[in-house]
């Protein structure tokens, strides 16, 4: 073979052993987080701690995007039934069941992965590049368990949380848009008749598993971060990409488990 | 003054991507022994010093600690091993989360088996043979760099380990400053019997004040492994580095 | 007042000032870039190579977002057609969210992830290394050198990859529709070209558009303003990605209000 097939296949290969090494990494932080919380190695002081701080400073930042999503939703869509037959009473039932199995949780998922998750890359990757986590390991504190785990933990319960209280936010808004822009009584759109168990059961695992997903993939960015400062920046940025991106896809693994098992 | 060897290196090599860092060292390190590693920097000693602690695996051959190899024991025994380094970073790597008391006591704590008012004791009594009794409640973001050094030793040495390892001590320090923590490394050293140290740095004028012997890493090789005396009839860079321009100039940035 | 509620309305204050800062940053940027291109007054050539670094970032992210967007609608309109039996609205209701709205936003918040958080990282670290110092003592402006290439190029490359973007939700839409719902993808995308959505679609790029626009500003914005060396960088991608997604969904509303008028 000569040199530059060889450069070739190397061009070819490269990235994919890039992309393999990476999903490796990730898969090994998330089987590792997982193991220690079935070994019940949790720092609870700091669980609150840092659902304290993912928490605090997210719930005004998904008010105004799930309001705004909310009013929006139900107004284009209210628009359209207008032109076809002007009968509004499914409007609410209908919004509320697609909010709480789909766009509560995946919006408030993807609010969380770009805030919260590039924070996480950002503070563990500067432990990461000022050898804070090298001292972890020379004095036997497993990153995963001290880093990794708190914030695992709190994420699903935030991320659950929030999602719930993203439902009460579009809802809300979009009540209000229903009312003042289309005279929909506010009793006939607040209504669950669409809405069974099964999609609550959807939206409460979408939720947990964004709010598992995104410290991992964060978290392993900080871990895995090189080149001083400046790399740090590097791994902030591919976090959100790739927190955000990971949202997308469990959504849709989980959309699809949910049509064909209900 | 030196005993068994402690750590042993065989023909260890270390590649980022498919640059060698560091390749074929041997190198032993004994108890009881302050052993300084030297060279120009970007050679390739502070990722040995890490090849050393078990942070980074070699990619050919063995670091053996006690006679266990480190890249296939389990993490039980590594955790047992690791109860015996002291680490010192070159960017301090001080928890910024916890205070300076915290800090020097986490691997007290993490080690376990020790009381709280005896680490309280401990702690105090370190940071006070350091020159830092007045700092115990304060945060690392407050302090200035030597400061931060000497809660770095403080922490390093506060389980009393048996392997003690410096990386660049001096780095980001002024000259009196740097003076300073070399006699502090020298004074951690003969705390205790049979202390293994070692000490990564390019100042040589105030390493050839502590050491027992030096390895000279050039280019990723050991070009030396010595005492002073036995420079004369090594490779002349040696000689150089320890006495001329080269020295001096790294010593002085 | 006691001192909770003294707090309290200092950090609500203080939040408010915040924002008001930073739409007063990203609204002068925009008129300052404006003002740059009416007369033409930039790097030309750096537009081009901005378009070319922007595209190339953006676009594997985009597709791989937009074929998952396509899948997912078809996903939850399936859920109401086994519910209603309905089946003439599964092409509809697919391309109809898709184009209008859940498509711009999703990809929209991609390209910010993406394109966004780099410039602002890439513009913080040029701030932080002296670099942005280094071109105005050489008497260069850096309006015109930095930030107007890259205005342009997501304004141009954010609508271009909708167009692009809509095209593979329909595909991912199909081989959901044919492999998972078990619904004809020809008669899914016969649906969905019929259901006269030519509005939506350009409501699409219309958001697309102004979603480039603020994304360049508010990334150009926090990366120039960066202060305090590498943590600040660190900071400065956090508050532009918070910002960029908050700006999405304002404009997502105006644009959507709007267009029905």
């Amino acid at each position: 073979m000569n040199a530059s097939t060889t450069n070739f296949f190397e061009a070819i290969g490269a990235p994919v052993v890039d992309i393999a090494r990476a999903w490796g990494s990730m898969f090994g932080c998330g089987l590792r987080t997982l193991r220690a919380i079935a070994m019940a190695r949790i720092a609870w002081r700091e669980v609150i701690h840092q659902s304290y701080l993912i928490g605090n400073r997210s719930v005004p930042f998904i008010t105004v995007t799930l309001g705004f999503l909310g009013m929006i939703s139900v107004y284009q869509v209210a628009m359209q039934i207008k032109q076809i037959i002007p009968d509004f009473t499914m409007l609410g039932p209908a919004f509320i069941q697609i909010m709480i199995r789909e766009f509560a949780p995946t919006i408030t998922g993807l609010m969380i992965a770009t805030r919260v998750g590039s924070g996480i890359a950002a503070e563990i990757g500067s432990m990461t590049v000022t050898e804070q986590v090298d001292a972890l390991r020379m004095c036997n504190a497993d990153p995963i368990v001290y880093l990794i785990v708190p914030r695992a933990i709190a994420c699903m319960v935030m991320v659950l949380m929030l999602s719930i209280y993203a439902v009460l936010v579009s809802t809300i808004s979009g009540m209000l848009m229903a009312n003042g822009a289309f005279d929909i009584n506010m009793r006939t759109f607040l209504s669950l008749q669409l809405t069974n168990g099964d999609d609550i059961v959807i939206g409460a695992v979408k939720a947990l598993a964004y709010g598992f997903s995104i410290p991992i993939i964060a978290g392993n960015a900080g871990l895995t971060t090189s080149g001083g400062s400046e790399g740090v920046g590097w791994a902030t940025t591919r976090a959100v990409v790739s927190t955000s991106f990971a949202v997308v896809v469990l959504d849709f693994l989980i959309s699809a488990a949910g049509y064909i098992f209900t | 003054m030196s005993g068994d060897a402690v750590i042993v290196c065989k023909g260890v090599g270390k590649r980022y991507g498919r640059k060698w860092i560091v390749r074929d060292i041997d190198l032993e390190v004994r108890a009881g022994e302050l052993l300084g590693l030297i060279g120009p920097g970007g050679h390739g000693k502070s990722v040995l010093l890490r090849l050393l602690a078990g942070l980074a695996t070699p990619d050919e051959g063995e670091v053996r600690v006690r006679g266990k190899n480190l890249a296939d024991i389990d993490p039980f025994e590594l955790a047992e091993l690791r109860r015996e380094y002291g680490y010192l970073f070159q960017n301090y790597a001080l928890f910024d989360f916890m205070s300076v008391a915290d800090n020097v006591a986490f691997p007290l704590r993490q080690a376990g088996g020790v009381e709280e008012p005896e680490i309280a004791r401990r702690v105090k009594e370190r940071l006070e043979q350091l020159g830092l009794g007045e700092a115990l409640d304060r945060f690392p973001s407050e302090l200035s760099g030597g400061m931060k050094k000497r809660v770095g030793m403080a922490r390093a040495t506060i389980g009393e380990p048996a392997i003690v390892l410096y990386d660049d001590p001096s780095a980001g320090l002024d000259p009196v400053t740097s003076s300073k923590i070399f006699r502090l490394v020298r004074t951690m050293h003969h705390s205790q019997d049979d202390v293994a140290s070692v000490v990564v740095s390019h100042d040589i004028d105030r390493m050839k004040v502590i050491c027992d012997r030096y390895v000279m890493i050039f280019e990723g090789k050991v070009l030396f492994d010595g005492p002073e005396e036995a420079i004369e009839g090594a490779d002349p860079m040696v000689g150089k580095f320890f006495f001329g321009s080269l020295g001096q100039s790294s010593g002085a940035s | 007042m006691n001192g909770a509620l003294k707090s309290l309305a200092s950090s609500v204050g203080g939040a408010v000032l915040a924002i008001a800062e930073t739409i007063g940053g990203a609204v002068t940027l925009l008129f300052r870039i404006l003002r740059a291109l009416f007369p033409p007054r930039y790097d030309a050539e750096g537009v081009w190579r901005s378009f070319y670094n922007v595209g190339v970032k953006s676009y594997p992210i985009v597709v791989m977002t937009a074929l998952f967007v396509g899948a997912i609608m078809v996903i939850q309109t399936a859920f109401y057609v086994k519910k209603t039996g309905a089946t003439g609205i599964i092409g509809y209701g697919v391309g109809f969210s898709v184009f209008a709205e859940i498509g711009p936003i999703l990809i929209g918040l991609m390209f910010s992830g993406r394109v966004g958080a780099n410039n602002t990282a890439e513009l913080g670290t040029m701030v932080v290394t002296e670099q942005v110092d280094a071109l105005r003592a050489l008497a260069i402006d850096p309006l015109p050198y930095l930030v107007v290439p890259r205005f342009l190029a997501m304004l141009g490359m954010l609508t271009l990859l909708m167009v692009l973007g809509d095209l593979f939700a329909i595909v991912g839409a199909a081989l959901t529709a044919q492999l998972l719902v078990g619904f004809h993808w020809r008669v899914l995308v016969a649906d969905l070209l019929q259901s006269r959505l030519l509005d939506e679609f350009t409501m699409g790029l219309v958001k697309a558009a102004c979603f480039g626009i603020s994304i360049s500003c508010i990334s150009c914005y926090f990366g120039l303003a960066v202060r305090g060396g590498a943590t600040g960088v660190g900071r400065a991608v956090n508050n532009s990605v918070v910002s960029n997604a908050t700006a999405i969904f304002v404009i997502d509303f105006v644009v959507g209000y709007l267009y029905s008028l």
